[in-house]
């Protein structure tokens, strides 16, 4: 059973603005997926498609084998959802808000208390479990709001933006714990974002989405086979024999493209054998930020 | 009703009752309404000079159910059964608005409608707990609104004639009929406007339209056009029971994920 499945789903909204046309995804479960692009390109309607809040104008979509669309109810048991507008109770505690939102799940206060508990512990929430929510920075709502998402222990997550507005240590402690759910208890995550860097760090495939439509999808190596099959050497020499093609970056850089680190040993004894000092060499492979900008750029001048 | 219905209910009501400025509001009109109102009619007329000559004039265009034995009594009951009962519409038409906004609107305006609306709850149950809770609270003001004017009138009555003037039939009829059905059109109002409404204001503002006809039913009584009667309050209930029945139903069926993300 595929955890979700998105097939030629479209979302045109009633003033004509087509935000997904024809997106065809398959996830296994245990994926985590990223869902990237820039703002605007879609990615939180296809949540909201997703959880049933919208309905598709064309195709179909599917949680668990579930549609959302006609059970929206049955998709939300199964799914936790973390949005930049979906809030919780400024008059209540972080804990009243988790135990509030557990009982809606039909798990008992002595229960969601006790999860709420060991989630707010490992997002390093404990000591404010007792503060109105009134009193919470951005970063730690936004930590709290993972933790309402996990309190049912769903199968899979939804994550629109979950690290905006964090500092870089708790948005790290949030991408260790989302790669912790997906690696130790097999959870589904569908993570949207536009950056690209956390997200190469803990997704295991991608989709990459501009104006609605979905430009490639994948594993990084095969996203990375899409654009170009070799890797970026990049040399710093005193000098470089004519003879190899290679792209002056800045006074003694060289970058050059080649198939395989088999041709780098080659490539040194040229340069030395010509005279040239080696002060510095290392082979890079297109990094998520190179693929997606390298899409996009294709598909500005097609 | 299951948990999650219960839960919703109570965090709706308690939401209210710890804001300090909603409760405020939801208290003033009431307690203005019950206790200073008929108070200030009762002492005016008690410091009336007793051979005002006009006043028992009109006393006895009333009709002889109301005219009762004194004068000062047969005031306090014209208050009570007559007078009252009309201002008193307005406490539920007030509380379940104050509520109705709080609960569709404030949780729009505050983006944790989102978050409920993720939950495994259908729209029909998270609509009916909201229109619960709005209804309980409206009906609970309306009921400690009743008790408070009741005990101030007595008092008062007591206090002046050495006797006690008994509420009728007609407060049996506002309390288990009228009150109950306007609680509920002006719910139904609320949540029809909340899905254009930008702010708890903008929605309590709709409510203004139902305050309207009982303006018109104080106005009518006091100009002597009519006199309110357990019948008129009989058809003015049952009227609205059924309206509020079918808005209630047509409001359900315009509430939809789509359009409550707006």
């Amino acid at each position: 059973m595929n955890a979700v499945t998105l097939n030629g789903l479209s979302k045109t909204y009633s003033n004509g603005k087509k935000a997904v046309d024809s997106v065809n995804i398959c996830l296994s479960a245990g994926e985590v997926f990223g869902f990237l692009g820039p703002n605007g390109a879609g990615k939180t309607t296809t949540v909201k498609l997703l959880n049933g809040m919208l309905t598709p104008t064309e195709g179909s979509c599917t949680v668990f084998d579930i549609n959302p669309a006609a059970n929206p109810q049955k998709a939300h048991a199964l799914s936790g959802v973390v949005t930049e507008h979906a809030q919780m109770y400024d008059a209540m505690t972080g804990m009243e808000n988790l135990v509030f939102y557990g009982s809606l799940y039909g798990i008992n206060p002595s229960e969601s208390e006790e999860r709420g508990k060991a989630l707010l512990r490992e997002l390093e929430l404990t000591y404010a479990e007792n503060q109105k929510l009134a009193s919470y920075s951005t970063g730690m709502r936004q930590r709290l709001s993972l933790a309402r998402a996990l309190i049912h222990q769903p199968r899979i997550l939804f994550l629109d933006e979950p690290t905006s507005g964090l500092d870089p240590e708790s948005a790290q402690n949030v991408h260790r714990m989302i790669h912790r759910l997906a690696s130790e208890h097999g959870i589904t995550v569908f993570l949207c974002t536009h950056q690209l860097r956390y997200a190469q760090e803990i997704c295991t495939r991608y989709g990459l989405m501009e104006e609605g439509r979905l430009l490639a999808e994948g594993t990084l190596d095969t996203l990375r086979l899409q654009i170009c099959s070799g890797m970026t050497l990049k040399v710093k020499a005193s000098r470089i024999p004519e003879t190899l093609l290679c792209k002056n970056t800045a006074p003694g850089a060289f970058e050059l493209q080649i198939q395989s680190e088999e041709e780098i040993p080659a490539i040194v004894r040229k340069i030395v054998e010509q005279g040239g000092d080696v002060y510095h060499i290392s082979a890079e492979l297109p990094s998520l930020e190179d693929i997606y900008f390298h899409l996009t750029g294709k598909e500005q001048t097609t | 009703m299951n948990h999650q219905i219960t839960a919703i209910i109570k965090k709706d009501i308690r939401s209210i009752t710890s804001n300090k400025r909603m409760f405020i509001t939801l208290l003033i009109v009431p307690l203005v309404l019950t206790i200073f109102v008929p108070s200030v009619f009762i002492l005016v007329f008690h410091f009336m000079p007793e051979n005002n000559t006009e006043l028992l004039e009109l006393l006895e265009l009333l009709p002889l159910s109301i005219q009762d034995g004194s004068t000062q009594r047969s005031i306090i009951k014209l208050i009570l059964n007559y007078i009252m009962p009309i201002f008193f519409l307005l406490i539920p038409i007030m509380a379940a608005s104050v509520m109705a906004a709080a609960s569709f609107v404030g949780e729009k305006e505050k983006r944790t409608l989102e978050t409920l609306l993720y939950c495994p709850l259908s729209l029909k149950q998270i609509f009916r707990s909201k229109v619960m809770a709005s209804f309980f609270l409206s009906m609970f003001v309306s009921a400690v609104s009743f008790a408070a004017m009741l005990v101030v009138t007595e008092a008062e009555a007591y206090m002046t004639t050495n006797s006690f003037v008994l509420p009728d039939l007609k407060w049996l009829l506002i309390m288990l009929l009228v009150s109950p059905a306007i609680s509920l059109i002006a719910i139904t109002l609320i949540v029809r406007v909340s899905a254009r409404a930008q702010s708890v204001e903008d929605a309590e503002q709709s409510a203004v339209f139902l305050i309207l006809p009982i303006l018109l039913l104080i106005v009518g009584q006091f100009t002597g056009v009519f006199l309110i009667s357990s019948w008129i309050l009989l058809a003015i209930g049952v009227l609205c029971g059924l309206l509020a029945a079918l808005l209630l139903k047509k409001c359900m069926d315009n509430f939809k994920y789509e359009t409550l993300l707006k």
